[in-house]
């Protein structure tokens, strides 16, 4: 199912509106009618008093009176117990190659089944997928797909791994919890690409059942944070953090914005923090932005911004740097760092070469660290 | 220039022996209310002031409380009522919020007729939101096809209640019910948004009036009912006026929190500050002093 396009109304029901009132004689059925929606108790939240809960998933810590929902639009305190809408409810589902997520250094050349449900804890002035990131899980199109059931559709068409993807999963916890739970029993991997507002608990929790955690660097600065993320840039390196420190493989991406996020000192600030916090070894993309949803003033990234931005991470030791949304660049490509080589060669999602020996370098022997198999 | 105005009417035998409201006493605030913002003498005459005769009538109400502290039923179906008694068609008119369902769980009765005042919410089949998000200073939302497509004018019919994050939930945060995307706005005690969201050209050129009812107030831990903090206030209050009709509203508060002895909402540090921006913004009036408040109460 296609992501986009999902907006109920949107898709033009056919009612004339501005004709006069419209008559819905006919379709009374539809008046009144309870959305398919979850209520699945959710984790992570204490119970107040006066029916009030607060929310400790994501360093919001939303607290909210009884009928209210959190700033994803997906938890709901009814009466004073706090509950997911969205636990089994998939509103996209993508056969994905895994370089798409991207990760370049997981499984390269196999496909991740790319799932994802309605919401959002943050709300990127440039989200690519707002239409359904930044939408109430009532307003789109999803339909049933209860953990088990995931799993064995990743299983059964031969997916490596899921991905929880597309808009923020951290909003999702339960459902991509229990599902990667059920995939790891089948032997699926499970990757995530997440923005990294998350708590401390909920993530270790995460990171015991999954494989692999793209975190989306949106920029290096609070200020950048609080103005075009609506979110705060601390708990993100925390969580980096943590992922580093995990059993599970971490990669970063940084969109690189024209004028809001692409000084080259800040670039230069980000790649050594990345470097002493997470390792030399963490794959860093730096992704081409295209204009999109509220911010449509700027143009595309030049490419020569992203190949400064690369340069500027590998002269500070960075070892593996890629450059993101222009197929065909050289920076797409995995090099060895200890021969110079190609160990392998992409253009755009495709594999084209993997010359790879157990992890090492074919030519050399140097350890390119990833999960290859 | 002239000062905001503002009507305040309350009504002594406004509530039945059951406990219920007099739809006949509301009927007569709507009436008395009408006249005195309008300075009309009769009810075409202060229509007429307000709306053309063809105008589709969008009657926006807050439901999300549910039957304990929302719009009433009863004050909606009566502001209606007024409307097509006094030159607008029933057909052209519509009471609304988010949800269908919202509308029946606060009492409603949902009707989608082609004769007829209408009563339902965005989600019903065939309505939805706009495929065009609008994206106006700091927000970006889709709006209502009722409050784009339907509505010519709007009234923002709204519960008055504190609220815990806005600080004052009236007339200009109802609109939040008009977009797709309200919880992205409740940062920074929803300040600038919720004057942002009403700057927004599907709210500002159709808004023509604002009626708050304040018969039941929710004075504190708003905006969930808690019995212990509403108080039978007993009063609807217009005003042509968006942002004094709320800051009138944010004094009924405060006022209701003192007779409980409740710090104020600045003390909280939850004042409304939306409404000092909605005036910067010139969508109205917030300072008292600016504002001329009338209240009555009618036998």
């Amino acid at each position: 199912m296609n992501r986009r396009g999902f907006i109920r109304g949107a898709a033009g029901a056919g009612l004339a509106l501005g004709a006069g009132l419209p008559s819905l004689c006919g379709r009374l059925a539809a008046l009144g009618a309870v959305p398919n929606l979850s209520r699945v108790e959710a984790r992570y939240y204490a119970k107040l008093p006066d029916r009030e809960i607060e929310c400790r998933l994501c360093p919001r810590l939303c607290r909210l009176g009884d009928k209210e929902r959190g700033y994803c639009g997906v938890r709901e305190n009814i009466d004073g117990t706090y509950y997911t809408l969205v636990y089994g409810k998939a509103c996209s589902l993508n056969y994905d190659p895994i370089e798409k997520k991207p990760f370049f250094h997981v499984l390269p050349g196999t496909s991740a089944l790319s799932m994802a449900t309605a919401g959002c804890n943050v709300n990127c002035r440039f989200c690519q997928n707002w239409e359904i990131s930044q939408a109430r899980p009532e307003q789109i199109d999803h339909f049933d797909l209860l953990p088990e059931a995931a799993a064995a559709r990743a299983a059964e068409t031969g997916c490596s791994s899921i991905a929880y993807t597309y808009t923020e999963p951290t909003v999702f916890f339960e459902y991509m919890y229990d599902t990667a739970v059920r995939a790891k029993r089948k032997g699926v991997r499970n990757v995530v690409v997440t923005g990294g507002h998350i708590n401390q608990e909920p993530l270790a929790d995460l990171l015991a059942v999954v494989d692999a955690v793209k975190v989306d660097l949106k920029g290096f600065t609070q200020e950048f944070y609080k103005e075009y993320v609506r979110g705060e840039l601390k708990p993100v390196l925390e969580a980096i953090r943590a992922v580093a420190k995990s059993k599970a493989w971490l990669e970063i991406v940084y969109l690189v914005i024209p004028t809001l996020n692409d000084r080259m000192d800040l670039i230069r600030e980000m790649a050594r923090w990345v470097k002493n916090e997470a390792g030399a070894h963490v794959p860093v993309h730096f992704s081409r932005f295209l204009p999109m949803y509220l911010v449509k003033n700027l143009p595309p990234t030049p490419v020569s911004t992203l190949e400064a931005a690369r340069r500027t991470a590998l002269e500070e030791g960075l070892r593996f740097v890629y450059v993101g949304n222009v197929p065909g660049h050289e920076g797409e490509s995995t090099f060895c760092p200890g021969c110079g080589n190609v160990a392998i060669r992409r253009f755009g999602y495709r594999i084209e070469a993997v010359r790879l020996k157990k992890g090492t370098c074919e030519k050399c022997g140097t350890p390119i660290p990833g999960i290859w198999a | 220039m002239a000062a905001s105005r503002v009507v305040i009417i309350k009504a002594g035998n406004l509530w039945t022996s059951t406990g219920a409201v007099d739809p006949a006493v509301i009927a007569k605030m709507f009436a008395r209310g009408f006249a005195l913002l309008t300075g009309e003498r009769d009810d075409a005459g202060a229509l007429s002031s307000l709306f053309r005769p063809d105008d589709r009538v969008g009657i926006k109400v807050n439901t999300i409380g549910g039957k304990a502290i929302s719009t009433r039923p009863e004050v909606a179906m009566s502001l209606a009522g007024w409307l097509s008694r006094s030159g607008l068609q029933e057909k052209n008119l519509i009471i609304w919020d988010r949800t269908t369902r919202e509308l029946s769980d606060a009492g409603y009765t949902t009707s989608a007729g082609r004769s007829g005042i209408k009563v339902f919410g965005t989600d019903a089949d065939g309505v939805g939101y706009e495929a065009g998000l609008v994206s106006h200073l700091g927000v970006g939302s889709l709006f209502s096809k009722i409050q784009t497509e339907f509505a010519t004018a709007s009234i923002s019919l709204a519960i008055l209640k504190d609220h815990g994050l806005a600080g004052v939930t009236a007339g200009m945060k109802n609109y939040f019910g008009a977009i797709h995307n309200p919880n992205k706005y409740h940062d920074f005690h929803c300040n600038p948004f919720v004057a942002e969201v009403f700057d927004a050209p599907p709210v500002k050129t159709r808004h023509r009036l604002t009626v708050l009812d304040a018969l039941v107030v929710q004075f504190h831990k708003g905006p969930s009912y808690h019995a212990r903090w509403a108080a039978k206030f007993g009063g609807l209050i217009f005003s042509l006026d968006p942002v004094a009709a709320d800051s009138v509203g944010w004094t009924v508060i405060e006022r209701l929190r003192k007779a409980a002895g409740l710090p104020t909402l600045k003390d909280e540090g939850r004042a409304p500050e939306y409404l000092a921006t909605a005036e910067r913004m010139g969508l109205g009036r917030a300072d008292p002093a600016s504002i001329e408040t009338i209240e009555e109460t009618i036998a």
